[in-house]
């Protein structure tokens, strides 16, 4: 059990992940229908769109903070050990994260509405895989150098925190234009969880210090605990060498991801506002939610604290003891002391909650206010809409992204020019600050042939000189059909 | 306007075409070793002089009893070498043996330390005795101990009392070993 426990933390480690990636190009992009993911108030201008299944909507990203796979694994011929004790071990900080997020679109559409035409809903689901390793900082440093010579250092239990996420999200939004200043929009999710492990609020220490009659004392002042919920099954599965395993697991997944599994609920909440004919202010909060973990649950605990000196017989009371067991008597207090439990208790985790905003400034004029042959805003027909105001070619700006983590939230700013041409092309550029990077350098491309979308975005172009150098890098594409008001 | 964007369409597909990774070598990992040096108490041991005393012969302790601390699996597979240390403090008035072995499951003697030390007053006596590497006894000897025998012989009188408070004898220990992880 403690060697499946153990396996499960280095799952972690090794799949550790970063939990909602930040996609400041797809952002307010008003040109890709998947936008609306990120703000369900951005400006929609489409008639109606629809994703073209498993080709809609991919992303993926990967980062790492602090280090970088070139600095483990460059072919320079210095010893492995040296780079992780000098780069790893002495090099990162508990602050410093791993991880990829991938994301697949199953369905999404959206259309306006017949009766309210200033309504546009959006709907889909997509497969988000998404996780968080933090470095372990001291427990690495436990394990890579031990405690010999640390006499009074305690060793953190807290940096241990991680957690991940496999999980179907079902959603529905609504978009609507109030006037011709404010666009205002929200969406339901309905998570359904296939996999799900966190380690996230651990506390405690382990301690050597002199002892009172021996030489040493060890203490291990412990509150941890590893929760999962999905992987049982997928291990029983894996146990029973007669089944078709990969079919197996693939059912299970199926399964538990469309509502046989883990369930929860979320809202995005978003928001357009037109300061002035220029001047636009855009921002949104995504997954304010949570996730019941109430099927194929396994926690782990450890729990308590305890202090040896070593197995102690102290003549004469030692012997009254007729076993003359002292070293398991001293095992079993220890484990009496601190005890390594599993439940298959029920546990609720939030969504890591995001906030986008976003100042944007237009210029370039395409068309004047009023109605124009190809203004954008014919969808109202009419109706007692305003005045729609002037389309632009270019705009500029900037963008803040907050995120919650596991270790508090974290910012991203990104400053960005786009820029349309025709009705065909639209680019955007962006260059984003944040811990991965300080030259994160990204472009976004959505190309439009009749009623067909392709769209491409990358980031951290930069890293593509060497991607194993790079400390974040992502793409974003999709293909998508649609039709715009103006078509 | 065309060639801002000839640059930026020329720049993207550039980019992702042209996308490098210099030379990896991920066979690194098998050279990779996680060998930490791990330390703790091991085994303490206090007899008071009045039981010194009041023991009919000369061994006033005779006791084997089960110490599975290196012989348990995992340690017993990766335990490098390392250093024993000792420490024995006698404050009673009678110079003293105490003599530990170690004997692996069917009870046969793998190994032995005897320490005889003076009676008070007298110095904290402090040994340490190394195990596998270069000069030391045999790592085997640990991995192999199941058991340890403790022998605590009186070579004075015993009638006297030392005048320091709580006269007794005390053996402490500790293990500092290097573990193989990887």
């Amino acid at each position: 059990m403690r060697q499946l426990f153990l396996t499960a933390l280095l799952a972690a480690g090794v799949l550790g992940a970063v939990h909602a990636q930040n996609r400041q190009l797809l952002y307010d992009f008003m040109e890709i229908p998947q936008a609306l993911l990120l703000n369900p108030g951005a400006k929609a201008e489409y008639q109606w769109y629809a994703g073209v299944p498993a080709l809609s909507g991919i992303s993926a990203q990967g980062r790492a903070s602090g280090i970088s796979v070139n600095d483990l694994f460059a072919n320079d011929g210095l010893d492995i050990n040296d780079k992780i004790r000098d780069r790893a071990i002495n090099g990162l900080k508990p602050r410093d994260e791993f991880g990829t997020t991938v994301q697949a679109e199953l369905l999404s559409g959206g259309f306006r509405g017949r009766e309210r035409p200033d309504n546009f809903y959006s709907f889909g689901i997509y497969t988000l895989g998404d996780a968080i390793t933090y470095w372990p900082g001291d427990l690495a440093e436990l394990v890579w150098e031990g405690n010999a010579g640390q006499l009074g250092r305690r060793y953190s239990l807290s940096h241990l925190r991680t957690r991940g996420d496999v999980l179907n999200v079902f959603h529905f939004g609504i978009n609507r234009q109030l006037d011709n200043r404010w666009t205002v929009g929200a969406r339901a999710k309905l998570y359904s969880g296939m996999v799900s492990f966190r380690s996230s609020t651990n506390s405690g220490y382990f301690l050597t210090e002199p002892g009172t009659n021996n030489l040493l004392r060890s203490i291990l002042d412990a509150n941890m605990n590893f929760r999962t919920s999905g992987f049982e099954a997928i291990r029983r599965i894996l146990d029973d060498n007669t089944a078709d395993q990969a079919a197996e697991i693939r059912r299970e997944m199926v399964s538990r991801g469309f509502f046989g599994g883990d369930l929860g609920l979320g809202v995005d909440l978003g928001f357009t506002h037109n300061l002035s004919n220029r001047l636009v202010l855009t921002a949104s909060l995504l997954d304010l939610g949570f996730l019941v973990h109430s099927t194929d649950v396994r926690n782990f605990t450890l729990q308590g604290r305890g202090e040896i000196e070593g197995v102690e017989a102290i003549f004469p009371e030692a012997l009254s003891n007729p076993d003359r067991e002292f070293w398991q008597q001293l095992v079993d207090e220890l484990e009496g002391l601190i005890p390594f439990e599993e439940n298959e208790r029920t546990y609720l985790s939030f969504r890591p909650t995001q906030l986008y905003a976003s100042v944007r400034y237009n210029f370039g004029q395409k068309n004047a206010g009023g109605a124009t042959s190809d203004c954008n805003c014919d969808y109202r027909n009419g109706k007692s809409a305003p005045t729609p105001l002037p389309d632009y070619r270019s705009s500029v700006g900037g963008q803040l992204h907050l995120v919650n983590r596991p270790r508090g939230p974290q910012a991203a700013l990104t400053a960005f020019y786009q820029r349309r041409f025709w009705n065909a092309l639209a680019l955007k550029a962006t260059y984003t600050v944040d811990k991965f990077s300080l030259a994160n350098l990204g472009l976004g491309m959505s190309l439009q042939a009749g009623p067909v979308e392709f769209y491409f975005l990358a980031d951290n172009l930069f890293g593509y000189r060497n991607l194993a150098a790079s400390h974040t890098q992502s793409f974003q594409i999709g293909l998508n059909i649609l039709s715009w008001g103006r078509n | 306007m065309k060639t801002t964007l000839r640059f930026l369409s020329g720049l993207l597909c550039l980019q992702t075409a042209l996308s490098c990774v210099d030379s990896q070598n991920f066979e690194q990992l098998d050279n990779l070793s996680v060998t930490p040096d791990m330390e703790a108490s091991l085994l303490y041991v206090e007899a008071t002089e009045a039981m010194i005393n009041q023991s009919a012969g000369a061994d006033f302790i005779q006791e084997t009893f089960a110490f599975e601390a290196f012989s348990e699996q995992y340690v017993a597979d990766h335990l490098l070498d390392g250093v024993m240390v000792y420490e024995v403090e006698n404050t009673t008035s009678k110079p003293l043996q105490i003599v530990l072995e170690f004997l692996d499951a069917s009870g046969a003697v793998l190994d032995s330390e005897s320490f005889r030390i003076t009676a008070a007053p007298t110095a904290v006596l402090r040994r340490e005795i190394p195990y596998g590497g270069l000069g030391g006894r045999s790592i085997d000897i640990l991995r192999n101990t199941a058991q340890l025998r403790l022998s605590a012989t009186n070579l004075g009188d015993s009638t006297s009392v030392s005048t320091l408070p709580e006269p007794k004898i005390m053996l402490r220990s500790s293990a500092q070993f290097r573990f193989e992880l990887t």
